[in-house]
């Protein structure tokens, strides 16, 4: 019997052993098998962004030595196809945004530049001075780009795992100055790309689009109490209403649009849900409102609503707003205002309005992008007639309505003929230039059963 | 002796068995969570809060089985999303109240009937609960108007050239948002959230802008404080 004991022992301990030992060396393979995987992908990007990079700054040099707008838009079609997936596949590897913001932007911007060229030759124009100029400064710093990646190959060769050498998930709190090659050669490119002039362009990712300061504030400086008073006043708050502002950092003026912004409690319990308001610094104008309480059963119908959301800008002294869209989802329904103004849709003052369902009051409104546009306009009178802009459509084109509307272009916005119809069951919106007839926008619209996307 | 072969027999079975278990055990989360999230696109994931007449659908075949004891009207509320996760259960799936691909095919359900022509497929709502996913994972302790802040950061990357120019793109680079490192991101969303990413997909943007944020208390970065600093929103600063 004792002898048994003695024997049984050993041998369990041996199972857990061999057991241990087999478990321990199926996790190491499967993690080296991901990690193998993981490196693979890592290096297929890594040699994708050179290879597209290469392309970029073989592309601008061609397109410094072209002379015929033909092979220059071929050219910068190419140039932005490739600077496209370099940024893309730049944004996968694994590196701190610290270490590739500006490169990134570089690579994007370089995109929208030649995007913005080949929209400008195909009206015929030639490269300006300027242009050429800024031309040759992209193809310097990609022609810099390309010496980097060439450098971080070689050195990449003699290391293991990219992502080993680019030290990310090796140690948390990473030392500023124990940085390695793949860091040190990434951050000489950022500061480098970092000192270059500013591309002045027209296109999404310029920065002066970027960096557009809001037109319809004025100039007058509110302080905080005169704020928070008009805060109050616009939600339609009483005395005992409790306003607490958020906490700013020093930077709050270089927002897009410098705001006060305020928790208002309009009970007095602790656990009441505030209503949330922001007010601009400049010209004192309640920028957005909302309120995100629980809705409780629907009980306005949509056209009730829509003429609230109507009664409620009026009354806060916006005149000649035309709803355009609306979506109605959570038991309430939101509302996209445009300004009109002779008749003309304004698209870049937009206002949204969301109105509960449950008893109709206003839950949010915001007017960023009113005041962000909104300006005394010089509209143009249209030089060809809706019929002439209607002979530019496909033949098949089935018109259901035909108005005059402002859209935005880059930095600019230009009237249109906005032609709304279907072409093969499905819905578009097409803008066709009022000035010159060309065609200059066209929307398909996605329908659900809660509203309509336009894209 | 003919006991100890036994035993060494015994022995010898207990172990391949130890070791064919060990053999099968495979992690099988990004199946999941391809299942889960219907990556695959093809029907539409039902979830809180979203409606239409793929809803009603699955209310009614819960009705039938005696699930659900609300209303078929469209509308995935607090009684659908119980009735799911009974059936769920009842079912043997993953219990998360959410109508994903394994679901729907274990009531029967297939791939739902977008509508067919240009648009066939176009809809917002997979970005919509990848945002949903991100504010859950990034800011679920926050107060309603920081999670909105967190998709209204996400969206305003989008939009800025030193970032990926997609959803997915800003929210699955590498070493951007610490819920993505750790999986919390796969998390399923509650209602909060999924509001919250609606309203920041409808333009609210309560940070006016803003690209970064951060939690001081955790921040690891020294980085980060570079950065132009413009307001607190909850227990993140938001900055520019």
């Amino acid at each position: 019997m004792e002898k048994r004991r003695h024997w049984i022992a050993p041998v369990l301990i041996g199972i857990l052993l061999v057991g241990a030992i087999a478990w321990g060396y199926n996790l190491y393979t499967i993690n080296e098998r991901y990690a193998t995987a993981l490196d693979n992908h890592y290096q297929r990007l890594f040699h994708d962004v050179k290879s597209h990079v290469e392309n970029v700054q073989v592309g601008l040099s061609k397109a410094l030595v072209a002379t015929s707008k033909e092979r220059n838009i071929l050219l910068f079609s190419q140039i932005m196809t490739d600077a496209n997936f370099a940024q893309d596949k730049l944004g996968q590897m694994p590196i701190s945004h610290a270490d590739i913001a500006n490169t990134e932007k570089f690579l994007a911007q370089a995109a929208d530049y030649s995007y913005f060229l080949i929209q400008k030759h195909l009206d015929g124009k030639d490269i300006s001075p300027e242009e050429r100029e800024a031309l040759w400064s992209l193809q310097e710093n990609s022609a810099m780009f390309n010496g980097e990646l060439a450098r971080l190959h070689d050195s990449m060769a003699e290391s293991g795992y990219i992502y080993e050498a680019a030290a990310v998930f090796s140690k948390k709190d990473r030392n500023v100055n124990d940085k390695n090659e793949f860091q040190t050669s990434l951050t000489n490119l950022e500061s480098h790309v970092g000192k270059t002039p500013e591309l002045i362009y027209d296109g999404p990712f310029a920065d002066q689009i970027i960096n557009k300061k809001p037109e319809g504030l004025g100039n007058k400086k509110v302080s905080m109490e005169d704020a928070a008073r008009i805060a109050r006043d616009f939600i339609g708050g009483n005395k005992s209403t409790r306003i607490e502002a958020f906490e700013q950092g020093e930077d709050i003026d270089e927002l897009r649009i410098p705001a006060y912004t305020f928790h208002l409690f309009q009970g007095n319990q602790k656990n009441d849900l505030p209503i949330y308001a922001g007010v601009s610094k400049k010209g004192g104008k309640l920028i957005w409102m909302a309120n995100p309480r629980p809705i409780g059963k629907e009980d306005v119908s949509i056209k009730d609503a829509e003429k609230l959301a109507l009664d409620y800008l009026k009354k806060h002294g916006f005149e000649n707003m035309e709803p355009n869209y609306s979506l109605k989802y959570d038991g309430h329904i939101l509302f996209n205002f445009a300004y009109k103004e002779d008749d003309i849709t304004i698209y870049p003052d937009l206002i949204k309005v969301k109105v509960a369902l449950d008893t109709g009051e206003i839950i949010s409104f915001d007017a960023s992008a009113y005041y962000l546009n909104h300006k005394d306009r010089k509209l143009d009178t249209p030089k060809i007639s809706a019929e002439e802009a209607r002979e530019r459509l496909r033949t098949k084109f089935d018109i259901d309505s035909t108005r005059l509307a402002l859209i935005p272009k880059g930095k600019n916005e230009i009237l249109c003929y906005e032609f709304k119809g279907k072409y093969k069951d499905a819905d578009f919106i097409i803008y066709i230039n009022a000035l010159d007839g060309k065609e200059e926008q066209i929307l398909q619209l996605i329908h659900n059963e809660n509203g309509t996307l336009t894209f | 002796m003919s006991k100890k072969k036994k035993n060494i027999l015994r022995v010898m079975v207990l172990l391949v068995l130890v070791l064919g278990i060990i053999q099968l055990y495979e992690p099988k989360t990004m199946i999941d969570t391809v299942n889960k999230y219907g990556m695959a696109f093809a029907p539409r994931t039902l979830y809180w809060g979203v409606t239409g007449q793929d809803v009603r659908v699955v209310q009614d075949k819960l009705l039938r089985w005696q699930y659900y004891d609300g209303q078929v009207d469209g509308i995935y509320g607090a009684r659908t999303y119980r009735a799911v996760r009974r059936f769920q259960e009842k079912n043997g799936l993953k219990v998360d109240g959410v109508v994903g691909p394994s679901t729907a095919s274990a009531m029967g359900i297939s791939a739902s009937a977008a509508p067919a022509g240009s648009t066939q497929g176009v809809s917002r709502s997979a970005d919509e609960y990848l945002l949903a996913r991100t504010i859950h994972g990034e800011a679920r302790g926050e107060p309603y108007i920081g999670k909105v802040a967190v998709g209204a950061v996400v969206l305003n990357r989008t939009k800025s050239p030193s970032f990926p120019n997609t959803i997915a793109g800003v929210v699955y680079q590498p070493l951007a948002f610490t819920a993505v490192a750790d999986g919390q991101i796969n998390l399923t969303p509650n209602k909060d959230s999924i509001n919250a990413a609606r309203d920041a997909l409808n333009g609210w943007d309560p940070t006016y802008g803003c690209l970064y944020y951060w939690n001081p208390a955790t921040a690891t970065s020294k980085w980060i404080w570079s950065r132009k600093v413009t307001l607190k929103i909850g227990k993140h600063w938001f900055g520019i």
